[in-house]
């Protein structure tokens, strides 16, 4: 099963102009359980997915909003030159086919 | 008297929850109409907007432009204040003309005194400054006051002579100082969100937990709620908790939906720092009230020794034009990834011929690589791509003769198997190169410790008169 068969919600954004964050959010508490728990997404397969390296990868979860969130540092300032996505509405795409 | 010493004076003397009304979550991008005259009709006791973010980039602040169009952030300015003073209560805008520098400041007074004049409003207004003076910049920066946070680079002199602005993020300090002035508007530069519908609730002894987590959810309009919007949102704080409702039936404000909200553009959802202190999160409940409306409570807020403000600066790096051109030749998408910096060597020799290079050339192929930071390995290639060239030079007219040449040569561009020797390229329009004008960086985004932050922000008050 791939992870955007089950979540809800997947999506990033910029938190501030250095740091990345995605946020995987369930309908259920089982859901949230089920992916909480799987290395799928735990620091080292998310920096791979990312090409940043796994200290620079945070996940929290953060059962009051069945969610997942995972914070990257971006390697490109937000609106520097090079930069693909100002917002980093964007980043999310790599998350959505994940195999759990 | 004015709104917000009546407000004040009113709760003081018979204590009741108060209801604050969130109308937008960026002023400047209309604000539905039916939502807002149901928040009014619930009689709120404050008005607020927020009406920027450094989510828009560098270039808004450096150049001192405002990102919503001026007849859009007019009407919303209009409808925001007519309300506010056909209800006589208090209308508190934060991080004003998108940025919260100088000129934007400046263009949404200019606006409202405007609107003052059209609509023959008067009322007592005060304007919160966000500029932060570079000779106190550079005295805190040599005295070790300036530090870095995310990674970010060290600061230099440089920085901050060369920022075309700095601004600070204030906090609910100046806020809470301009409402204890008996003021109908306050309008502040750029500011910490949660300044904007905190500082009522702070001043009248309301708990700040409470306060400051009820303004960093209502400072996004309906945007807690499933599905999220922009329709204002209304929150009734009391001693206890605060109950969210937005404006528009058909959104729910549930406790997943706004538990949910604190992971919205924030690192860490359990923690909120802000420039007084830290706002705890971690033994926060979501209660439903009924189908559509949440009870909030437990926030814990926590006092700093040492407070900090966030520094906002931008850089003036050049001149920026693009390229924006088609393909659909399986060849030549299949090859991209070597044509380009070809292409750019070319250009650069031509353009070069009898100076240095002195701009910056590049490449991002849409339907490859032009979004993702990493591509997987065997992606297949797509049947067609937008391919745009970007070059930032000192100068408008070298940023353009850099773009123009580009497109001709890639029109042309001589390549192991090339088929289509009339052109490489689908214009979808021509001129196919667009200046865009002067582009920015952040240049600062550092924390500048400080004793008291409010001194760092000068208020005025000033009597609108229409």
């Amino acid at each position: 099963m791939k992870l955007s068969d089950i979540a809800q919600v997947i999506r990033s954004k910029n938190a501030g102009p250095r740091r990345l964050t995605l946020d995987v959010m369930f309908a259920s508490d089982a859901d949230y359980q089920r992916v909480a728990q799987s290395p799928a997404l735990g620091p080292e397969a998310i920096g791979l997915l990312y090409g940043v390296p796994a200290d620079q990868v945070t996940v929290i979860p953060y059962p009051a909003g069945r969610a997942i969130k995972i914070v990257l540092a971006r390697r490109v300032t937000a609106g520097d030159p090079g930069d693909v996505d100002v917002y980093g509405a964007q980043q999310h795409a790599p998350l959505l086919g994940i195999e759990l | 008297m004015s709104a917000s010493g009546r407000i004040l004076a009113e709760i003081r003397r018979a204590r009741r929850p108060l209801r604050l009304l969130g109308a937008s979550g960026q002023l400047g991008y209309g604000i539905p109409t039916p939502g807002f005259n149901a928040g009014l009709a619930r009689e709120p006791d404050l008005i607020g907007c927020d009406m920027g973010s450094i989510d828009i980039g560098p270039t808004y602040l450096g150049k001192g432009e405002m990102a919503t169009a001026p007849e859009a952030t007019r009407r919303d300015l209009r409808k925001v204040l007519l309300a506010a003073r056909s209800l006589d209560v208090p209308l508190v805008i934060g991080s004003a003309g998108s940025a919260g520098a100088a000129p934007h400041l400046d263009a949404t007074l200019a606006i409202i005194r405007d609107i003052a004049r059209a609509d023959g409003l008067r009322f007592r207004m005060a304007v919160i400054r966000a500029d932060l003076a570079r000779p106190m910049l550079l005295e805190a920066f040599r005295n070790g006051r300036i530090v870095s946070f995310d990674d970010m680079p060290e600061l230099t002199d440089d920085d901050i002579t060369g920022a075309a602005h700095i601004v600070g993020q204030m906090g609910t300090g100046v806020f809470r100082r301009a409402l204890a002035a008996d003021v109908d508007v306050v309008i502040a530069g750029r500011a910490c969100d949660t300044g904007i519908f905190a500082a009522l609730p702070m001043l009248l002894g309301f708990d700040s937990g409470l306060a400051m987590h009820m303004a960093k959810i209502i400072e996004c309009a309906s945007l807690c709620c499933v599905p999220g919007g922009r329709d204002p949102i209304i929150a009734e704080l009391d001693d206890d908790g605060f109950v969210l409702e937005s404006t528009n039936p058909e959104r729910r404000a549930t406790p997943t939906s706004v538990a949910a909200h604190s992971l919205y553009e924030q690192a860490d959802p359990f923690t909120v720092h802000e420039p007084e202190g830290t706002l705890d999160l971690s033994n926060a409940r979501y209660e439903a009230v009924d189908e559509r409306r949440t009870r909030v409570s437990g926030a814990v807020w926590r006092d700093t020794t040492s407070p900090t403000i966030k520094m906002e600066g931008a850089r003036l790096i050049g001149e920026r034009a693009v390229l924006l051109a088609g393909a659909a030749d399986p060849r030549f998408i299949a090859q991209s990834k070597d044509i380009l910096p070809k292409l750019s060597d070319l250009v650069r020799d031509l353009v070069c011929e009898d100076q240095p290079q002195d701009y910056t050339l590049r490449w991002r192929v849409y339907g490859v690589d032009g979004v993702r930071m990493v591509v997987p390995a065997n992606e297949q290639p797509p049947g067609e791509v937008f391919i745009m060239g970007e070059c930032i030079a000192p100068t408008r007219e070298r940023a353009s003769e850099v773009v123009r040449t580009c497109k001709q040569y890639l029109l042309h561009f001589g390549y192991p198997g090339r088929l289509s020797t009339a052109g490489n390229l689908a214009f979808p329009f021509t001129p196919p190169e667009v200046s865009l004008g002067p582009a920015y960086r952040f240049n600062v985004y550092h924390l500048l410790k400080v004793d008291d932050p409010d001194t760092l922000f000068p208020m005025e008050i000033e009597t609108v008169q229409g």
